[in-house]
């Protein structure tokens, strides 16, 4: 018979099997952020060019060490952590099958280790998207191929739960809509980590020399696993905006039926619209990609727009209801700002609708992305998404965990008020002058913009070079507000001052 | 500088809707939040316009 602790703040009961679960993901996801983060200000310094920091096989050993664990690593464990609290804890249910998810935390974690020493020994410099014919050693796919299957177990572990929470009768009603935003998340889950072995698996024994793999299949289905993963973060991303909502400010949901459609329509067009990555790829037809993305993808894009809109106005109308009545926006002015999980939660909206949305959206037309791809535009567009957008969002949300789930009170909590002010500025600065620098025809990955051995003599406007100092600015403000986050959840995680709490 | 803290939240939890507010919310307002979505809009508009305007720079027709 499994024993709850009761919440004393929500008055859920808690499965200290999923507490230990979320926890462990939560610990090993900071983990591998400060990794990536590490890596993140080497790149920074290289890519700003008057500081120039590391000689090119580090810049792209540490590009790749960068992408994989804030795109990857760090997303996917707290991913993990969200489902668990989304369907254990929300619906005050027992884990399914505890071991299991056990088991498969040890798989993401021995691939997350695999693949993290072939990164550093310098036998994995393929990039984030390890395209074909890049080839790393064997051990590398191989961790891939072991982190995804973790992933997928933690998944229909997810779904295993929802089974146990309807026949134990441990809620009353439909899902609640932030455990039906995980389970969209967790469908596209699926429909991605399929993706990913349909590449990984053949990619693997091709590195082993038994067989041959195709670039441009390779891309194409790549790409299944590589935006949809990103879609994941979305789905995810979104239901943390209706938790924290509800959390800090007691936001109403204006129409569950519309924000469930939404995430529905993540489901059933998110896929296709990975299309866009392919828009200047010669091997495809221009019907193809037409369809993929001036159809199907904004069919997605639509779904985060129901959602930019019902999150705020649910935090309006819920401050209305609640007496902040006067004039257009008192109920924003009297928002509690130094809580960091409201500020987190506005930053958050922001800066993946006005930067990443607006860029993302603008970027997917066929046109339009002939003088956008493969310029710093791509990456000044999905750091404004996944970083400002995602992973503030989960900065915010962690300010709740650390009490709710830990049991501890925040460590350094005048820091904590700021961090996401800070990360959030330095967020904004970076990604706007990442787009700036791209417009210019600066190119993304490359290691040296004067190329000063190059056969060739290339110039970019001089105004390039001070658009990039502003953005090595706003990456160290970004960094300083990264670790601030780290400081202060690792040391409260760990040396924090416990809460009381009652057991049943 | 405070040492320890617990979020707004926690501490000091939204208080509940005055009875009979939930019910009714899908008639409310929110004025505040359709102005941001206005300004979005015009954000989208020159954003696009101008991508639009740099690409005909670059690929001239005729």
């Amino acid at each position: 018979m499994t024993q709850f602790r009761v919440c004393p703040t929500t008055g859920l009961k808690v499965d200290p099997q999923a507490d230990a679960l979320i926890k462990a993901n939560a610990v090993v996801a900071t983990v591998t952020l400060l990794i990536g983060g590490i890596a993140a200000i080497g790149v920074l310094l290289t890519r700003w060019q008057a500081v120039h920091l590391l000689p090119a096989d580090w810049f792209y050993r540490l590009l790749t060490v960068h992408g994989m664990n804030m795109l990857i690593f760090f997303i996917l464990f707290f991913e993990m952590a969200v489902l668990y609290f989304a369907s254990a804890v929300l619906l005050n249910s027992r884990v399914a099958a505890p071991k299991v998810g056990w088991a498969a935390f040890a798989l993401m974690v021995l691939g997350t280790a695999i693949i993290e020493w072939t990164m550093f020994t310098g036998q994995a410099d393929v990039l984030f998207t390890s395209y074909v014919p890049l080839r790393a050693t064997p051990w590398y796919y191989l961790g891939v191929i072991l982190f995804a299957v973790g992933a997928l177990v933690v998944t229909i572990l997810f779904f295993a739960t929802l089974v146990v929470a309807k026949r134990e009768k441990t809620y009353q009603g439909s899902l609640p809509l932030v455990t039906f935003g995980a389970a969209t998340a967790a469908i596209i889950a699926v429909i991605t980590l399929g993706h990913g072995a349909a590449i990984y698996i053949p990619t693997f024994f091709w590195s082993l020399g038994m067989m041959n793999v195709d670039a441009e299949v390779y891309r194409l289905v790549w790409w299944g696993l590589g935006h949809s993963s990103q879609q994941i973060n979305v789905a995810a991303m979104v239901s943390v905006w209706y938790l924290l909502g509800a959390l800090t400010i007691g936001s109403v949901v204006i129409n569950e039926k519309i924000s469930r459609t939404a995430f529905v329509l993540y489901v059933l067009f998110i896929s296709m619209a990975s299309a866009h990555h392919l828009l200047v790829d010669p091997g495809f037809g221009p019907a193809w990609k037409v369809w993929n993305t001036s159809y199907a993808m904004y069919l997605a894009v639509l779904a985060s727009m129901i959602h930019g809109f019902t999150v705020p106005a649910g935090i309006e109308l819920g401050q209305r209801l609640r007496g902040y009545t006067k004039g257009m926006f008192d109920w924003l002015r009297r928002a509690p700002w130094g809580d960091p999980g409201f500020s987190a939660l506005i930053f958050s909206i922001i800066i993946f609708g006005f930067v990443g949305g607006i860029t993302g959206v603008t970027f997917g037309t066929e046109q339009i992305n002939i003088i956008a791809h493969n310029t710093l535009r791509v990456p000044g567009h999905f750091h404004a998404t996944v970083v400002g957008g995602t992973a503030l969002a989960f900065m915010g949300v962690t300010y709740y965990v650390i009490p709710l789930i830990f049991r501890k009170k925040i460590a350094f909590y005048a820091l904590a008020k700021i961090q996401p002010y800070l990360f959030a500025v330095g967020m904004l600065i970076f990604s706007t002058a990442m787009t700036f620098a791209g417009t210019f025809g600066v190119p993304r990955r490359h290691w040296d913009i004067t190329f000063s051995q190059a056969p060739f003599d290339l110039q970019f406007s001089p105004t390039v070079d001070l658009v990039m100092g502003i953005m090595g600015i706003g990456g160290l403000i970004a960094a300083t507000g990264g670790g601030i986050y780290i400081v202060v959840t690792v040391w409260s995680m760990f040396f924090g001052k416990p809460l009381e709490e009652a057991r049943v | 500088m405070a040492m320890h803290g617990l979020p707004n939240g926690v501490t000091n939890p939204p208080s509940p809707l005055p009875p009979g507010a939930g019910d009714a919310t899908e008639s409310h307002k929110a004025p505040g939040t359709m102005v941001l979505v206005f300004v979005f809009l015009a954000a989208f508009v020159v954003y696009y316009f101008v991508n639009w305007k740099l690409l005909s720079g670059v690929w001239q027709v005729g």
